[in-house]
């Protein structure tokens, strides 16, 4: 297999460059799909703060149970 | 260090709502083109834009579990949610594939972008020969050669993608390109 040519690599990566620049003018990105995006982040945001908030398991220690009164005598 | 990688690093740092919103724009405003280009350019128009919208969610949600440090391990991690939003409705639809973009909208494109950067004959004539490299190619190398000439994506990301071996997608794309030249001289 033949190496790729200098020229042909810089001409793929003009092209690349400039075919991506070109299509990022025609699709910037719009008010809906920005809103879809913050939307995501501010589930995240309230699923962290429920996560922190919630209450921590208890200890699985078992705990001392009341010693059994003395009889009256 | 780039704009973007900074904002990304910020970003994952910041722990206020109104903060991290505040710097999502600028970071989605830069990465929307290129995964919208990515993600119409692999699949049938009428989910692309389904599969779009996931793509933005997942990135968004995922923005703070971003390990890397450069702008290039962003881009690859960005393409891997995407590629994998992508698995998944290929999955729902085995036969939304991607087909190729016609020539004449591509060259539209890069029309576009010599608005603000004229093109010499010379370059004009290089960009012509490059889009007929990638639009003469066969149907089975389209994706390899868009994947690592235009969205550069490099032989171990399309390797680990498409489950083959480093060295088999490095010939597997010399040979399509080979091809591809063939065709066009």
């Amino acid at each position: 297999m033949a190496e790729m040519s200098p020229k042909d690599q810089l001409a793929l990566h003009e092209f690349s460059v400039r075919y991506r620049e070109g299509y990022a003018k025609s699709h910037p990105l719009s008010d809906l799909h920005l809103e879809t995006i913050q939307d995501a982040i501010r589930e995240q945001y309230q699923q962290e703060q429920s996560a922190q908030q919630a209450p921590k398991p208890e200890s699985p220690t078992p705990q001392k149970s009341p010693e059994p009164e003395e009889p009256e005598p | 260090m780039d704009d973007l990688i900074k904002l990304v690093r910020t970003y994952r740092l910041t722990s206020g709502l109104a903060e991290r919103t505040r710097l999502a724009e600028p970071i989605f405003r830069k990465i929307a083109p290129d995964l919208h280009l990515f993600v119409f350019s692999h699949i049938s128009d009428r989910n692309a834009d389904d599969v779009f919208q996931e793509v933005l969610k997942a990135v968004a949600v995922s923005l703070k579990t971003f390990k890397g440090i450069t702008e290039k391990q962003f881009w690859a991690w960005c393409y891997g949610i995407a590629r994998n939003k992508l698995n998944d409705q290929y999955r729902k639809q085995a036969s939304d594939r991607m087909v190729p973009v016609p020539p004449e909208d591509l060259w539209q494109m890069i029309e576009v972008s010599a608005q603000d950067a004229p093109m010499t004959p010379e370059v004009r004539h290089d960009l012509e020969y490059a889009m007929k490299l990638l639009t003469n190619s066969k149907p089975e190398c389209y994706d390899f050669l868009w994947n690592h000439f235009v969205f550069g994506l490099d032989y171990g990301e399309i390797a680990a993608d498409r489950n083959m071996s480093y060295d088999n997608v490095r010939m597997k794309i010399g040979r399509c390109l080979e091809t591809a030249k063939s065709l066009v001289s």
